[in-house]
């Protein structure tokens, strides 16, 4: 039971605001008020129990509509066998977005906002705002091209940020409740004359630090996927 | 060889609706090297295993304030699109172009195909303000369906049928003009995503239907 709940601690993230990468005039600044989200991302182990409980998102009966058969939990053995008994307290990943969304209902809770998730995101192990510092860029950019190697490792023992939250990083890339908001025309660090015959209004949108390649792959993973998709880099973790 | 590099600029054009033309090159690619199990997500993906969409299992108001649940909508072929009513940009070339797809089909077919506008901006298109824009825009009411739904429920949609938007501080909605053909089960079986060149694909994609 102890176990339990310290699996599932949140931290409270207080109120402030980030500039999001792509941003939009006379917006400088995005408030995000305060919010709670998981100390660590959803594991293995978690979500086994979530589809022991709920049969619906079982890899044999999920609806088409919520994920697609090939690749959901692609990598476990069976409908309730991960897989992999050692991994089981390393981040689940291979889930769909319906299906990291169903876990989070279940738990009361919901996935966390691109706002949140950056925002959180930007605390370094020291430095509650360290997205504009090029020390934390670079070491996120070499993070993320080594993440496949820490997969299997225990959520757990990840890094620590300054808020306390492990593991945003140096894990599985994350789903966030409107990953569907990212629009990027095809010079996607700046404003595309022709974006605007393809998105009402999006000529407003454009990339406010082209340098920020750390977070330019964050939107760029958020571009690529669909909701019914399932990557075996792609986890979660929700919010409240 | 399980090696991967998704040239993540390219997958992210193909997801937002191929809004890049055939030929055209990324202006920035970015590479990132996966090494799990390959994973290609691509746009035909959504097409490529069969699904209803009506699974989704939510449910809306209609321009007359009825409620309507999305598997209502079964048992018509229905050419779908996502809009709001204050846009000026884009949705009402949407609108010319259904219309347009709305006057290609027979007239003696027409009752077999239903038109649905969702809202991206639930907050202000309220079902009285639908059914007054609707007028405005001479909307058959028995062909044409407009729905109201929460913010969780448009957002649902929106990410199943791949349409990325984003509320603006100005109160507009950026967002990608895609418009979406189910067969009368909710199978996605066609999808436009620019405006302009491809109506005539999604006609016959709707004629197909009608055979």
């Amino acid at each position: 039971m102890l176990l339990t709940l310290l699996l599932s601690a949140m931290v409270t993230i207080p109120a402030g605001s980030y500039q999001p990468l792509y941003g939009r005039p006379g917006e400088e600044a995005v408030r995000v008020e305060r919010f709670r989200i998981d100390r660590d991302a959803v594991t293995q182990r978690q979500f086994l129990a979530f589809v022991q409980a709920n049969p619906e998102w079982r890899r044999s009966r999920v609806k088409g509509v919520f994920a697609e058969r090939s690749s959901y939990l692609a990598s476990w053995r069976g409908d309730l066998d991960t897989g992999a008994p050692a991994q089981l307290d390393a981040p689940v990943t291979g889930v769909s977005w319906f299906a990291a969304r169903a876990y989070c209902a279940a738990q009361g809770k919901r996935l966390p906002t691109v706002a949140e998730w950056e925002y959180a995101g930007a605390a370094g192990t020291k430095k509650r705002d360290a997205a504009r510092d090029p020390a934390f860029i670079d070491h996120l950019v070499t993070l993320y091209a080594t993440r496949t190697s820490r997969l299997a490792a225990p959520a757990a023992d990840a890094e620590v940020n300054a808020y306390g939250v492990r593991g945003m990083h140096d894990r599985a890339w994350e789903w966030v409740e409107d990953f569907n908001s990212v629009l990027v025309s095809d010079d996607s660090r700046g404003v595309g004359e022709r974006s605007h015959e393809l998105y009402c209004a999006s000529a407003a949108i454009g990339a406010t630090d082209p340098r920020n390649y750390a977070a330019f792959l964050r939107y760029a993973i958020r571009a690529g996927v669909s909701a019914r998709s399932s990557l075996q880099t792609l986890g979660f973790r929700c919010a409240a | 060889m399980r090696n991967l590099v998704i040239t993540i600029t390219a997958a992210a054009a193909l997801t937002l609706g191929g809004c890049a033309r055939t030929g055209d090159t990324p202006a920035n690619t970015a590479a990132v090297s996966d090494t799990a199990a390959p994973t290609v997500v691509t746009r035909a993906g959504a097409i490529g295993e069969a699904f209803s969409l009506y699974d989704l299992g939510s449910t809306w108001k209609d321009q007359r304030g009825e409620t309507v649940p999305l598997g209502q909508l079964a048992g018509k072929v229905r050419v779908v699109s996502l809009v709001y009513t204050s846009c000026h940009a884009t949705c009402p070339a949407i609108l010319v172009e259904l219309k347009r797809i709305e006057e290609s089909i027979p007239a003696d077919r027409r009752d077999d195909v239903g038109f649905v506008l969702v809202s991206l901006d639930p907050a202000r298109d309220t079902p009285g303000r639908l059914a007054t824009w609707a007028e405005g825009n001479q909307l058959d009411p028995v062909r044409w369906t407009l729905l109201n739904g929460s913010e969780a429920a448009v957002r649902e949609l929106a990410a199943i049928l791949d349409v990325r938007y984003q509320q603006l501080p100005d109160g507009e909605v950026a967002h990608a003009n895609v418009i979406t053909v189910l067969d009368t089960s909710g199978t996605v079986v066609h999808q436009q995503v620019t405006l302009g060149d491809e109506t005539r694909g999604t006609s016959a994609a709707v004629h197909r239907l009608l055979e």
